[in-house]
């Protein structure tokens, strides 16, 4: 019992300080420069393949930019600028 | 008289007509609006999913296999939450299994930090919850130790929180979980199965801690090209009570206090190196290691223990010409691996697989992928070479392997 103790207080410290990190350093100063298509290019080939923008239509980039946030652990930033990059370019 | 009844007929259908339209029009308007009360705004639902079949030759039979369809089902509930399903359909020793990946509802609480709880799959090094699927992976074969009969965890029940944020330059990402945990293999069922874990789903538990564990991952450029990430994993797989009770000498075999520390290091590098391609380089380390316990041998009727510790690791490298001006050779893709499971030297189960894989891919498209593999299987232990790898019955056979499979991702 005492060792999951020390494990949930290692993982809140962690927690909080993931927390505080994040609000003191400004995201944007960085990635804010880098264009959407950019981060696409970065990002996705780091898994799999590219899908280019043509692949989906904008409600259903909308579900599979939440999809990837969520599994492939992207921050919030990258996320809304890709997504925004592959339903401005999709047509 | 005649041109007065024309006359009125041409104005009734004039009016007719005219009325006609207009209550089109007005019929057009209700129904357009019907839908658009409807349809909705905040809720989409996706089917995706993947398949993979194809032509299996090793150095005893030669098969069609591979009958796997994955069905995945997403639903997105305005801006923050998703809910993730995945289902298996797989055709395996003539019988049609049907799994659950996974099933897990996520929520946007902030920037950095995401909720999840359901099944899911677990974050322990990266090759399980990223790389696995047959459209991902570069190779018709998992790397030894990775399956899902391997070292580390794959899916499991519980609660996690993640997130990612910048930090300067780089890059930090984060997990943690919370969930039921494995069970240790006692041998009771499978005697020669005694001190192993078993990592499958389960709904309820078999003693009351909850195994937890977690990752970091760090990404040092800016350009998100390099990932190191180290994870932990820690569980009590041992039931309360001893699964012998009641036999007047092996009840006092007991196994709560089993535990098991597991920790694990990958690495992810993947650079489009311009004109001379696509380089991508991934590895990880896994390490479990359980606290000693003493099992029972039904063969030799005594009892033994042994160090139980493994070890699994691969490193794969993969490379595609995509800046070949030639549609057909920048679709191309060669790919090496080399990867190496550890079992405990005294355990009934011991063995120490090496295997080197090579193979040769055409991609179709972003996420269908003709695979053409080679793999070569070798057990170490002296006494097990040339037979058939024991330690996992569905396990690859001993010797050479050669594959053509076709992954389909939709
Ligand atoms: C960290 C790894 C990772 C990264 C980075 C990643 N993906 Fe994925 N992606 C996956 C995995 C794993 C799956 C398969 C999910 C499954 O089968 O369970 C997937 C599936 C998909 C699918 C299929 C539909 C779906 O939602 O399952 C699309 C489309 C997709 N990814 C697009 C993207 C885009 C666009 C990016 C870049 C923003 C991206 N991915 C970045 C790992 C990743």
């Amino acid at each position: 019992m005492k060792n999951y103790l020390n494990i949930l207080i290692v993982s809140l410290f962690f927690a909080v300080m993931a927390f505080g990190i994040s609000s003191c350093v400004s995201e944007k100063q960085l990635t804010e420069a880098k264009s959407g298509a950019q981060l696409w290019a970065e990002n996705c080939v780091r898994c799999h393949n590219t899908p280019s923008p043509t692949s989906y239509s904008d409600p259903q980039w909308d579900v599979v930019g939440l999809h990837m946030r969520v599994r492939a652990n992207l921050t919030d930033n990258e996320t809304k600028k890709i997504i925004e990059f592959l339903k401005s370019a999709n047509n | 008289m005649k041109k007065i009844y024309l006359l009125s007929v041409m104005i009734f259908s004039f009016v007719a007509a005219v009325n006609s339209q207009s209550v089109t029009n007005n019929d057009y308007k209700t129904l357009s609006d019907n839908i658009n009360s409807i349809t909705p705004k905040n809720t989409s639902f996706m089917v995706r999913g993947y398949s993979h079949f194809g032509l299996n030759i090793n150095d005893e039979q030669t098969s069609f296999s591979y009958g796997q369809f994955s069905p995945i089902f997403l639903w997105k509930q305005g801006s923050r939450f998703i809910f993730e399903t995945e289902l298996e359909f797989e055709f395996e020793d003539n019988q049609l299994n049907i799994g659950l990946e996974y099933a897990n509802a996520s929520y946007i609480v902030s920037k950095a930090l995401v909720f999840r709880a359901g099944a899911f799959l677990l974050p322990f090094g990266t090759f399980i919850e990223r790389y696995h699927p047959a459209w991902i992976n570069r190779l018709s074969s998992k790397p030894l130790g990775f399956g899902h009969d391997g070292i580390g965890p794959s899916s499991d029940l519980g609660v996690a929180v993640r997130g990612a944020f910048q930090v300067g330059k780089s890059k930090l990402a984060y997990d943690l979980y919370v969930v039921n945990g494995p069970q240790l293999k006692t041998g009771l069922v499978e005697p020669e199965e005694a001190g192993m874990l078993d990592f499958s789903l389960n709904t309820s538990d078999n003693n009351k801690n909850k195994a937890v564990g977690g990752r970091l991952g760090f990404f040092p450029l800016s350009s998100s090209a390099l990932e190191v990430g180290v994870s932990g994993y820690f569980a009590k797989p041992g039931s309360e009570t001893s699964p012998f009770a009641g036999d007047s000498i092996l009840g006092s075999l007991n196994y709560q206090d089993v535990s098991v520390s597991m920790y694990s290091i990958d690495l992810s590098f993947v650079k489009n190196l311009g004109s001379v391609g696509l380089i991508d380089i991934k590895g990880q380390y896994n390490y479990s290691s359980l606290s000693d316990a003493n099992y029972y041998n039904p063969e030799e009727d005594n009892i033994y223990t042994f160090k139980n510790k493994s070890s699994a690791y691969y490193a794969q490298i993969s490379y595609k010409p995509i800046s070949v001006n030639n549609s057909i050779i920048k679709n191309l893709e060669l790919v090496g691996r080399y990867s190496a499971y550890n079992t405990p030297e005294d355990a009934l189960w011991n063995s120490k697989l090496r295997q080197y894989s090579i193979g040769l891919n055409y991609w179709l498209t972003w996420r269908s992928v003709i695979k053409l593999s080679f793999d070569n299987l070798k057990n170490n232990v002296s006494e097990a070479s040339g037979e058939r790898n024991e330690e996992e019955e569905h396990g690859p056979l001993l010797g050479n392997a050669f594959y053509i499979h076709w992954a389909i991702g939709f």
